[in-house]
């Protein structure tokens, strides 16, 4: 069933929350969590104030790369359940309010898909264009390869077929030929079987690299949007509500393209923001955050970026200057097992060392910056991760439910489970678990939830203007949201130290701020600088309005 | 028109004004008189001026925008100067740089370019129209920022008379495309046969900015704390915007060459640097007994600039040149103020010089900004000196290195004159902080000692 609401640019307050349905709950006692598990888990999401979730790939697989390689587009991978499972996962969310995206590859799929299997036995069938075919490997030179630790060519030769395939991601994930109107269609009667099914929506995975074109790097290319804009169109024209969220690991400055002229994706990652949060902590000064936002260009009306400060891959470290990338190695990568790619592979907890003035710096941060926040499972307990895990596994375990065998995720023998709970002192289930935290009022679950109700009473926060303030001291970050009278001001210190600045607020003169917490009055605001004094690392959300004067 | 009253109010509020510069002299009496009026009308705005004299020595003339309002509203009683009349009717005056009224026709007057008698004022551009306010904290001018868009340095001490060096400069730079400064988008001067000057510029406002030193200070704080810690790991390093600002300044020297005059010293004229430099020394040392242990290995250091055979190449420089007049905004570094050391004269402050002389500022700076924490702690450690010592030579490093990799010619290559420049500026610091701050003396000496053993 739909979400009836009629409420096309939900979208832009919602509170997003990423779910491994592996790793979530297993209802099934077989060691991997299933959809069921996540539908038994409706009422925690409820509870905690989430608006939307996004599922990670749940569709047939051989599972070469976490579900990202797809063998059926139509089909639920068998062990997370079936499309029943699925449609009454989404009746449960839209109960409750809940919307629910989920996570599809348009670029590629999997070698084992169908597709691919009649493509390279008869190349004059009906699939035999359906994939980018050449006999050599030297088409499109200028494309850079992304995984450079395990592949050393975008072709990979076909001893079926004959010929070469073109790949931007793993040899075993053959690209899609978008040249041909036959997977244009293809595709788009893929998104309207879900969309049919009541889906909100589709984080679409590695948009750049739909077409290809020779003389090019074949990212970000005219046909590429052209695509997109067509599948937003076809969208638009069925169903109501929905939104399309680009996954394209750009500067902003190219990212924006995706949004076209409010005519292709509602929303898309601000990848750059999170290192320079990071960054920011570390040197105790704003300007990592407000040079990237200064350099980030307006977006339509109806666009909006999701932000977040952690996700199921690496700490993206991409969008960063060399000398930025060095330097976030020496401070978070100390351990080389953590470094993979160009990532770091941490959960946020363990990378800013359990601090707790440090998480809650962040996470007020994520929730008030321009954007709407992505929370990664497990992050509202403060959950931690396991390094020696292989790959991205190591911020992929089991939801720690309680202190209960296997964290309270699964009835399974703990051998089964598909990757072992957290065990350590520190951050292990026994001492970080929903059940522990939901009966401690000062527990970081308690204190997340707090903030993302506040968050929700404020639409500002999705909606409103960005201003930086600046102020005086460059260890404190000030900044206004503004929509209309809505005006909230906040102001972090970045330091470790405590600070005090004065900000101009002088347009307000005459208002009182309210602190948004606890509805604290604050001194009256007047013509002279406004002085502040903040704790280490903390913060304050301000509300202004004329009436209060 | 005529106003009366004013100079009966004067002596007794000009000396309370941060940036009344007659402090330690006894002010016989002021002579004021308007030089244009702007405005006729409750509230009243007309740009006076004030002469200061002293039981002895020149007149110092200040300039005063002052507001003439029947009533004074609560919220400008704290900027009253007293009780005047005018054309026979009661006033109450006021500095009306705290009035955004009055700010606002000021800025109206620029953007208009009118002349009012022997003020005229100029704008570049159109200008944003927002309620100004002035800013708190300044020592020697006053600033009143308009919205986010436009800052007016009003110039209080208008004597010795002449163009502005801050004026002069930014001009000149901005005509040549300069992109490390704020350029001028307004001005108005004072202009008669005997008498010109500057009396205010207005600049783009960079809203988010702050200060280098500001900066610096938190870098040192995140490397002081803990000690266990090198300055080229900790997360607070600064090395990378003190090279950037390195580059900034190479930028800024190549930007003066093209706008401004330049020379080569002739033969002749190390040998004078060299004996200005210790004639400075000797007068310093007069004044400071602690300096005089280090007076023979200064004179030594400063001889080694007279035996320099290469010629100097000469520019204008910025001039006062510190981690203070340089603003770290979110599209890099800017510099800030050309006044010039005020303590010179104009004449001094607008001769070409080398460039090195700002270099060595700025090397300074960073030996201040490393070592103004230790002042806050009674009993220092070595390690702590240690560290505070390490953050300022990896920032010196760095901003050579920036400095080098902008112009192709490293700074540290001119070592007898960038020494000499540094030991020039400690011997200045020394006399200061003697006066000022007796106990922070030892920064500029440590540093005296440091720079004569090399």
């Amino acid at each position: 069933m739909p979400l009836e609401s009629n409420d096309p640019t939900w979208y832009k307050r919602a509170v997003f929350y990423e779910v491994l349905i592996r790793g979530f709950y297993d209802s099934s006692g077989d060691g991997t969590g299933d959809i069921r598990g996540l539908t038994h888990k409706m009422d925690y999401l409820e509870w905690l104030g989430v608006d939307c979730l996004w599922l990670l790939p749940i569709y047939e697989s051989p599972l070469r790369d976490g579900g990202y390689d797809i063998a059926d587009f139509l089909k639920i991978l068998p062990e997370f359940g079936d499309l029943g499972d699925f449609v009454q996962l989404v009746d449960e969310a839209h109960n409750r309010g809940v919307r629910i995206i989920a996570d599809l590859v348009m670029n590629h799929t999997s070698d084992a898909h169908p597709w691919f299997q009649a493509s390279r036995e008869d190349p004059e069938g009906p699939f035999g264009d359906f994939y980018v075919w050449s006999d050599t490997d030297q088409l499109y030179p200028d494309a850079r390869i992304i995984f450079v630790d395990t592949e050393k060519s975008n072709w990979s030769w076909d001893p079926v077929r004959q010929q070469y395939y073109w790949h931007r991601f793993f040899s075993h994930q053959p690209d899609l030929n978008y040249a041909n109107p036959a997977v244009q269609d293809a595709m788009i009667e893929v998104l309207r079987f879900w969309l049919d099914l009541g889906i909100d929506g589709f984080r679409l995975d590695a948009v750049p690299y739909l077409y290809e074109e020779d003389g090019t790097n074949c990212e970000n290319l005219k046909p590429t949007h052209a695509y997109l804009k067509r599948v937003r169109r076809e969208v638009d024209e069925m169903y109501a509500d929905r939104v399309l969220l680009a996954e394209a690991n750009q500067w902003p400055a190219d990212v924006v393209e995706y949004f076209g002229d409010d005519d292709e994706c509602q929303m898309a990652f601000h990848f750059p923001l999170m290192p320079r949060i990071f960054m920011a902590a570390r040197r105790e000064t704003r300007y990592p955050i407000t040079e990237i936002l200064a350099s980030t260009p307006d977006i339509p009306p109806n666009c909006q970026w999701g932000i977040f400060l952690r996700n199921h891959d690496e700490l993206t470290l991409e969008m960063v200057t060399d000398e930025e990338r060095d330097y976030m190695y020496s401070e978070y990568a100390k351990d080389s097992r953590m470094k993979a790619n160009i990532g770091i592979r941490r959960r946020l907890a363990p990378l800013l060392d359990n601090s707790r003035d440090l998480l809650e710096l962040f996470n007020t941060l994520l929730l008030s910056l321009p954007g709407s926040p992505v929370i990664y499972y497990g992050d509202e307990i403060g959950m931690g991760d396991n390094i020696y895990l292989g790959d991205r596994d190591g911020v992929r375990t089991p939801m720690q439910w309680s202190g209960d065998r296997n964290a309270g995720f699964s009835t399974a023998d703990p051998q089964r489970l598909y990757l072992p709970v957290l065990l350590d002192a520190v951050y292990g289930y026994q001492a970080v678990n929903v059940d522990a935290e939901m009966r401690s009022p000062t527990s970081m679950l308690h204190w997340t939830k707090r903030m993302i109700d506040v968050r929700k009473q404020h639409p500002v926060f999705g909606i409103g203007s960005f201003e930086d303030l600046g102020g005086s001291n460059p260890s404190v970050f000030g900044f206004l949201r503004q929509y209309g009278d809505d005006i909230v001001v906040c102001v972090s210190n970045l330091s470790r130290f405590a600070q005090f600045t004065e900000l101009d607020l002088s347009r307000f003169e005459g208002c009182t701020p309210v602190e948004l917490l606890g509805g604290v009055h604050f001194p009256r605001i007047g013509e002279l600088p406004y002085l502040l004094t903040l704790a280490p690392h903390g913060s304050f959300w301000f509300q202004v309005r004329q009436e209060y004067s | 028109m005529t106003l009366t009253g004013l100079d009966d109010a004067l002596p007794g509020w000009l000396p309370g004004q941060r940036w009344y510069a007659g402090k330690g002299r006894p002010l016989r009496r002021t002579r004021s008189f308007v030089a244009a009026t702007l405005r006729g009308d409750d509230p009243q705005l007309h740009l006076v001026l004030v002469d200061c004299e002293y039981s002895s020595g020149p007149i110092d003339r200040y300039q005063l925008p002052l507001g003439l309002r029947r009533e004074l509203p609560d919220n400008l009683q704290y900027a009253a100067i007293g009780p005047v009349e005018c054309d026979g009717e009661s006033y109450r005056a006021y500095d009306a740089l705290h009035d955004a009224e009055l700010t606002g026709v000021l800025l109206d007057q620029i953007e208009a370019g009118r002349t009012i008698g022997p003020v005229s004022f100029s704008s570049t551009q159109s200008l944003v129209h927002r309620p100004g306010r002035l800013l708190g904290g300044e020592q020697s001018n006053s600033s009143v920022v308009f919205g986010d868009d436009h800052i007016l340095k009003v110039f209080r001490k208008i004597t010795p008379p002449g163009l502005n060096p801050d004026l002069e400069v930014t001009r000149a730079l901005a005509a040549v495309g300069s992109t490390v400064i704020a350029p001028p988008q307004g001005w108005y001067e004072y202009v008669t046969p005997d008498f010109s000057a500057t009396l205010g510029l207005l600049q783009p406002f960079l809203r988010g900015g702050t200060d280098g030193w500001g900066l610096a200070i938190t870098s040192v704080r995140d490397l002081l704390h803990d000690l266990t810690q090198q300055a080229d790991e900790a997360g607070g390093d600064f090395a990378p915007e003190a090279h950037r600002l390195g580059g900034v300044t190479a930028a800024m020297h190549a930007d003066l060459r093209a706008a401004l005059p330049t020379r080569s010293t002739a033969d002749a004229a190390q040998r004078a640097m060299s004996d200005q430099m210790v004639e400075r020394l000797h007068v310093a040392a007069a004044a400071v007994p602690d300096l005089r242990p280090h007076v023979p290995e200064l004179a030594a250091a400063y001889s080694d600039v007279a035996e320099l055979t290469a010629p100097v190449g000469l520019q204008r420089i910025h001039g006062d040149y510190h981690l203070g007049q340089v603003l770290r905004t979110d599209h890099g570094w800017v510099v800030l103020d050309f006044e010039g050391e005020p303590a010179r004269s104009l004449d001094e402050r607008r001769a070409v010089m080398s460039p090195l002389r700002d270099v060595a500022g700025m090397l300074r700076s960073f030996d201040y900004a490393a070592r103004h924490h230790l002042m806050d702690v009674t009993s220092p450690s070595e390690r702590l000196r240690e560290s505070a010592e390490q953050w300022a030579t990896r920032n010196r490093t760095a901003f050579c290195d920036g400095y080098a990799e902008h112009s192709g010619s490293d700074p540290r290559e001119q070592a007898v004159l960038l020494r000499a420049y540094q030991l020039d500026k400690a011997v200045y610091e020394v006399v200061y902080e003697a006066r000022n701050r007796p106990a922070w003396i030892t920064i500029p000496l440590g540093s005296i000692q440091r720079l004569v053993e090399k």
